[in-house]
């Protein structure tokens, strides 16, 4: 039986450093500062909210941890542009970053990059997203289907889409098309694939109890089996998209008047290295915006889904 | 209507090459009258969910055929409501959207679509939780929404699976009795499948006694108590005798083992096998 008062406890969680943790030390150490009547002892060992295993932390508290993190890596970075010395120009600091992105945006390139690149995103990666869900239904569907159409997407998945670039410029020219191209062709085989293993999550039971309530194939197809693979092909999207984002700067590397990777390539030319940081920040942002909006329309549109309840 | 007759009904899987095929089901013969409810009992394995799929149309028939009503059956149709152990409901929809889905199907017009869902809300004691979804509700609760799915195109014949295999005790007894009264406002035939003796008994005019490898039925006991269920049936002699009868039954051969060793006392010389050399007769009236 131990008889340590619940205080050296709390001590404990204030000073970690001089407290000893382990109950059996804190007995031997620490005497009873009261004679007279000795409180309950306690069993078990407390845990701080911040340090227990899968433990729940109070959302300021994540909110907090989060900030330090972003805070702690531009401060690393700074530190390290500032004491480069004569090679300072290699790597600008966090502040030169931002006012040569000011810089870029006040000159109109950068929205015209943005507008650019994003054009071919949505158009690429639409069309990628659409063969995607049209063909994963259909694989996760209907035996027929899969067997026929996964040995091609099989095999053609292996080429590296990038391989296919001179092809493409060869084929399509230089303007939109190839860039465009490349990027359903950089996606579209994982996007199918995915979205099929969703369809074919959907239980078999629900696919039963709607035949036995007299619905038809095409109305589970419509009704029973897209709702439910809906969430999954949202998250098919949000992971796949860094796929087509890879795919346009490759596409604008090769050949492009204008676009985000474009510019980057212009910068490096002209020595631009603060403005080339600008623009991978752009980058990181884009991603992280899109990756938000994408899991808002989650949890907006399917609140019924496992995976909405937690961000 | 909702006769349901089921003729030498065989199924069996396919296991691989060289190896004799499994058979789950060995010529099941089984009738049920229009509006009466039957159970069917059995081990794990015994087949009763082949059974009760092959009467929904879900799985086909090796060899014989299931006939509902003098049709036979090829193919799951809303004819034939089905409750599953695990709801099976539409994740996505509402508690009304959920009733809502076989109506649809069969083009019910709105009004009356409306109508039969308010009715169907007001059975299962679910009007406040409409608009729910299922992930909102309980066990309990979802079960009803499916029962009252299953119901809502007005089927002939309820074909429950193991219902309230997942459920609490005490969610369970509230269920069944729900089940009882839901019954008496509709004339759906009722078969119910499940492992559990004492609710096939409190349940059903008739259970099937069905034994493992190979599926077959064992025994067609009928249960003397009337359509008026509650908890003193629970506590008739009748009940119990009937429970226990059934309960050797179904552990037969495990109970022969203990007779062979000496362990079971006189008067239990059962062979449930051939369901015949039997010392006391009692419960139920034997049909065959």
């Amino acid at each position: 039986m131990s008889i340590v008062p619940d205080d050296d406890h709390e001590a404990v969680a204030v000073e970690p450093t001089t407290a000893p943790t382990d109950q059996q030390d804190t007995t031997s150490s620490a005497p009873p500062d009261t004679a007279t009547a000795p409180a309950p002892g306690t069993r078990g060992r407390r845990h701080q909210a911040l340090t227990r295993l899968r433990g729940d932390i109070p959302r300021s508290v994540q909110l907090g941890l989060g900030a330090l993190g972003v805070l702690g890596l531009l401060g690393g970075w700074t530190v390290l542009a500032t004491t480069m010395g004569s090679e300072s120009f290699l790597l600008p600091t966090p502040a030169e970053a931002w006012s040569a992105g000011l810089d870029l945006y006040r000159s109109g390139d950068l929205t015209a990059d943005l507008s650019a690149s994003g054009q071919r995103i949505v158009i690429g990666y639409g069309i990628s997203i659409s063969i995607g869900v049209v063909l994963g239904v259909l694989i996760g569907s209907f035996r027929s289907a899969a067997a026929f159409v996964e040995p091609q997407v099989a095999l053609l998945r292996y080429i590296p889409a990038t391989a296919l670039t001179p092809l493409f410029l060869l084929w399509l020219g230089i303007d939109e098309a190839p860039k465009i191209a490349l990027i359903v062709v950089g996606t579209v085989f994982y996007n199918v694939l995915m979205v099929a293993d969703v369809a074919r999550a959907v239980p078999r039971e629900l696919i039963n109890a709607s035949y036995t309530l007299g619905a038809g194939r095409l109305t589970i197809l419509r009704r029973v089996l897209l709702p439910h693979s809906w969430p999954g092909i949202i998250d098919v999207a949000r992971v796949n998209l860094a796929a087509a984002w890879l795919m346009l700067v490759v596409a604008e590397l090769l050949a492009a008047q204008e676009g985000l990777a474009f510019r980057v390539v212009r910068a490096q030319r002209f020595r631009q290295v603060d403005t080339m940081f600008a623009l991978l920040i752009v980058f990181a942002a884009i991603g992280l915006v899109s990756d938000l909006l994408l899991r808002a329309l989650r949890n907006r549109t399917a609140p019924w889904s496992e995976g909405s309840r937690w961000v | 209507m909702g006769v349901i007759s089921v003729d030498a009904v065989t199924k069996s899987f396919p296991v691989g090459r060289r190896v004799e095929p499994l058979v789950a089901l060995d010529g099941v013969d089984m009738h049920v009258d229009a509006g009466e409810l039957v159970s069917i009992v059995g081990v794990s394995g015994c087949g009763k969910t082949t059974l009760l799929n092959i009467v929904g149309g879900l799985e086909t028939a090796t060899t014989g055929e299931v006939r509902i009503d003098g049709d036979i059956v090829v193919g799951p149709g809303p004819d034939r409501g089905m409750v599953f152990q695990s709801y099976s409901l539409f994740p996505w929809k509402s508690v009304t959207r959920n009733i809502a889905f076989g109506l649809e199907c069969a083009r019910w017009p709105k009004a009356r679509r409306r109508e039969r869902i308010d009715e169907l809300l007001g059975i299962t004691g679910l009007t406040e939780f409409a608009r729910h979804r299922p992930d909102q509700l309980s066990g309990g609760m979802r079960q009803r929404v499916a029962i009252a799915r299953a119901l809502a195109p007005e089927p002939d014949v309820l074909l429950l699976d193991e219902p309230f295999g997942s459920l609490d005790a005490q969610t369970k007894r509230a269920m069944q009795d729900f089940l009882l009264s839901v019954r008496a406002l509709t004339n759906a035939t009722v078969l119910l499948v499940t492992h559990d003796v004492s609710e096939a008994i409190y349940l059903s005019q008739r259970v099937y006694v069905m034994a493992a490898r190979p599926g077959r039925v064992l025994e067609e006991v009928a249960v003397p108590f009337g359509t008026v269920r509650g908890p003193g049936v629970l506590r008739d002699a009748r009940f119990l005798d009937l429970r226990d009868e059934i309960e050797d039954l179904l552990h037969g051969v495990s109970r022969r083992r203990a007779q062979l060793q000496g362990d079971a006392g006189p008067g239990t010389d059962v062979d449930p096998i051939a369901g015949t050399q039997r010392t006391g007769d009692v419960g139920g009236q034997r049909f065959r």
